[in-house]
């Protein structure tokens, strides 16, 4: 199956996503009230097959007041891409789990959750993976601040 | 309680529970940061019953230095040293990594020198690595001479890439457009001395160890994952395949020199730690085969493609580019804002963080000393799981 | 006696007045000690594959030097290699780990991460910037990852520390860290050599050189030279 005609099935099976442009593959944009239905689409689908959770990442866009969820999905069955990305407002970082779905995406949201702190709701064991318990912030965030860390002298 | 056992079939299919109305407690064992199995420092909170394991708990982090906040600093070749320090094993096929996401990137072509030189380095690295492992997993499991046989493989290799890159452990070899250094007039030579020895290496690992009753009986029919429950696992690399998933990207998707060369890709049936073992010797034997088929013809033409001090600025979007690495898919995520010569964002799908899970759905069921046996198939570097 | 004197001219002296010997006792211990250092497992980084593995194998052989025992215990440890990132997860752990060990302990830092962050020094918000805030540091190895042969040459001068260093009476009182660095040029040859040169030598100390070197001499040889001439 080529991207556009990848494209035009998820499309077709959830009107409400829109083609998320400037990347590299196949990418959409999912609200993220819908991302679990679109997710299971994507899984189940006969077509689609999407069974490998490749990455499940957060980039942080303070000035857009956004985080933007990406998830990267291949198919192992047809041997297909696509990119899924959706957005949460920064100041209530919510995302349903997908650890349903794909059990990988319950330690790569803990992953997320540590350093990006994005919540996901349903998640079966939602704790930091890498930092320690007490850890204050989130590093990853482009507004964090730790007193310990140097910056690279200009 | 007595257990009644005649044969030896018998006691090893014996249920691993053993029926007895004897009250016992659950207790939780703590096996790391600091243990010999760790190889490094990863620390599993493993729950028993007897010596029966209920639960896999893995704790990473102890190896946590934050590449990634510390990539959005550097531009895009200053990114490839530290890739260097995630999978040290597969260091080589990391730098590929990010030369090849940021080669697709901003459009820089690269010639068919390049190409062939940077996959023997791959495919040498790959069974420097794997001898590496097949040594490891023989000390593991209580065979130290498989250890000292591993080892004199990786240093013979090793003075290969000494030589031509001038380190032992941390490559920085690719770069984007090239390569760092151009090989030596005798490394074809050296190479195609070498492969026929290796070979013998291999015939060797298996008189040393494969033929062993002992670790025949550790390893078969141990930690079985089928292929579904790996794929959705997250894995990647020999684990998947040992399940019998055809998931190469040196296949599915030919990067490099990969498109014109033969080989196999080597699936196992069974998805136990015995498959994991036999997929990695196998694919050995074709690393080797892919080395023969392109030493003979490595093509004329400059090194690198375009000059080390051009600032690269990749347009704004998504860039994702992977490799398979001698662990599975290392992954490369940019997000570029198309402003600035360095990454808005950049996140390393390592192969390991994504393998390790699944010794949570392994373990279970299994003995504290078969426990090992799994952790050991997974070939796991510690520090490219905790980045 | 003469073998004995030979070869271990720190241990056994002759009396002044006579041909008699005796062991000092802090030399032989030191001795021991030096030559049979127990490692411990414990390698967090690259700098682990190098440093404990590589070292450990056929080709390079730790063994060499009486320092192959590694050891997965704690206890039974007395020299800690620090071969990698130390990060602030890992650090009250190390802390840990170094004070159970077995007394006198030493510890080598090899690598750019253990010395001072190394390449993770800026902008990351874990890693601590040299192993030497946790734990107190003998020998530093510099390199990234530092070669074996680097490391067998930091070895050999925790070795000559420990021979030069404590004393029964005053026990923790050693030499102050050093920073083991590998010439350049130096081949494995050359380390070979240098060692067998080492060991043949380095302990040996020409008596009547080093009596004629002392500023006094000089000035007792013109007082002889004054008497005679008188």
């Amino acid at each position: 199956m080529d991207p556009e005609s990848l494209l035009a099935l998820v499309e077709t099976e959830h009107p409400s996503i829109r083609r998320r442009s400037h990347a590299d593959r196949p990418a959409v944009s999912v609200p993220s009230g819908e991302l679990l239905a679109v997710m299971t689409t994507l899984r189940d689908h006969a077509d689609l097959r999407f069974d490998l959770l490749l990455t499940l990442t957060a980039v942080d866009f303070p000035g857009e007041d956004r985080f933007e969820l990406l998830y990267r999905l291949y198919s192992t069955v047809h041997g297909l891409w696509l990119i899924v990305s959706s957005d949460v407002p920064r100041s209530r970082p919510v995302a349903p789990s997908v650890s349903s779905l794909w059990p990988i995406a319950e330690w790569q949201e803990r992953e997320a959750y540590d350093l990006m702190g994005v919540l996901y709701d349903n998640h079966p064991d939602l704790r930091r993976v890498f930092l320690e318990d007490d850890w204050v912030g989130y590093p990853l965030r482009k507004d964090y601040q730790d007193e310990y860390m140097l910056e690279l002298p200009k | 309680m007595t257990v009644h056992v005649r044969t030896l079939d018998e006691l090893l299919h014996a249920p691993l529970e053993a029926d007895s109305d004897l009250t016992t407690q659950e207790y939780l064992v703590n096996m790391g940061p600091q243990h010999p199995i760790a190889h490094g420092s990863l620390r599993v909170v493993v729950r028993l019953d007897g010596e029966t394991v209920k639960e896999v708990i893995p704790v990473p982090g102890y190896v946590h230095r934050g590449v990634e906040k510390m990539c959005e600093h550097l531009n895009y070749r200053q990114v490839i040293p530290y890739t260097d320090r995630l999978d040290y094993l597969s260091a080589i096929m990391n730098n590929w990594a990010v030369a090849k996401t940021v080669e697709t990137a901003a459009g820089i072509e690269t010639n068919d020198r390049i190409e062939v030189i940077r996959t023997i380095m791959a495919e040498l690295q790959r069974l420097q690595s794997h001898a590496l492992w097949w040594g490891v997993t023989g000390m593991d499991l209580g065979a130290y001479t498989a250890f000292l046989y591993g080892f004199r493989e990786r240093e013979i290799i090793g003075e290969i890439f000494e030589e031509t890159i001038g380190a032992r452990l941390t490559m920085n070899y690719i770069q984007p457009g090239g390569l760092m250094y151009d090989i030596k007039p005798d490394f074809a030579a050296k190479v195609k001395k070498l492969l026929p020895y290796l070979k013998d290496c291999v015939e060797q690992y298996e008189t040393l160890l494969s033929g062993n009753v002992i670790f025949q009986e550790r390893l078969r029919n141990v930690g079985i994952v089928d292929g579904a429950r790996a794929v959705a696992l997250g894995c990647t690399g020999p684990v998947v395949r040992a399940s019998g998933v055809p998931l190469d990207l040196r296949a599915t998707e030919p990067y490099g020199a990969y498109g014109k060369v033969q080989f196999n890709v080597v699936v196992g049936t069974v998805g136990d730690c015995w498959d994991r073992y036999y997929v990695r010797l196998e694919e050995m034997r074709e690393s080797i085969r892919i080395i023969e088929q392109l030493i003979d013809g490595i093509p004329d033409g400059p090194y690198s493609t375009i000059r080390y001090n051009v600032e690269l600025t990749l347009p704004e979007g998504i860039h994702y580019g992977q490799v398979e690495t001698a662990r599975g898919a290392f992954g490369v995520l940019i997000v570029s804002d198309g402003k600035r010569e360095i990454p808005y964002r950049l996140h390393f799908r390592s192969p390991n963080f994504n393998n390790l899970w699944v010794v949570t759905a392994m373990a279970p069921g299994w003995r504290i000393a078969d426990f090992i046996s799994i952790q050991s198939s997974l070939d796991l570097v510690i520090p490219d799981i905790d980045r | 006696m003469g073998v004995a004197l030979g070869k271990l001219p720190g241990i056994v002296e002759r009396f002044p007045g006579g041909a008699m010997a005796i062991t000092r006792l802090d030399a032989a211990i030191n001795l021991a000690r030096s030559n049979s250092l127990w490692p411990l497992m414990f390698g967090t980084k690259c700098c682990a594959i190098e440093m404990l593995m590589a070292t450990g194998a056929s080709h390079h052989d730790l063994a060499r030097f009486g320092a192959e025992v590694a050891r997965a215990s704690v206890r039974q440890a007395d020299l800690m290699v620090i071969a990698g990132a130390i990060v602030k997860k890992m650090a009250p752990r190390m802390r840990l780990l170094y004070e159970q060990m077995a007394e006198p302990r030493y510890v080598i830092a090899t690598g750019s991460c253990a010395i001072s962050g190394g390449p993770f020094m800026y902008n990351s918000y874990t890693v601590v910037r040299g192993a030497d805030e946790v734990v107190p540091v003998d020998v530093y190895v510099p390199g990234c990852p530092p070669r074996p042969e680097a490391f067998f040459w930091g070895l050999l001068t925790l070795q000559r520390m420990i021979r030069e260093g404590e004393t029964i009476r005053e026990p923790g009182i050693r030499r102050k860290p050093v920073m083991a660095a590998l010439p350049e040029d130096v081949s494995l040859h050359e380390i070979r050599a240098e060692i067998r040169a080492a060991l043949a030598n380095e302990n040996v100390i020409d008596v009547t050189q080093a009596a004629n070197q002392k500023p006094w001499a000089r000035k007792v040889r013109e007082w002889i030279q004054r008497a005679s001439l008188r």
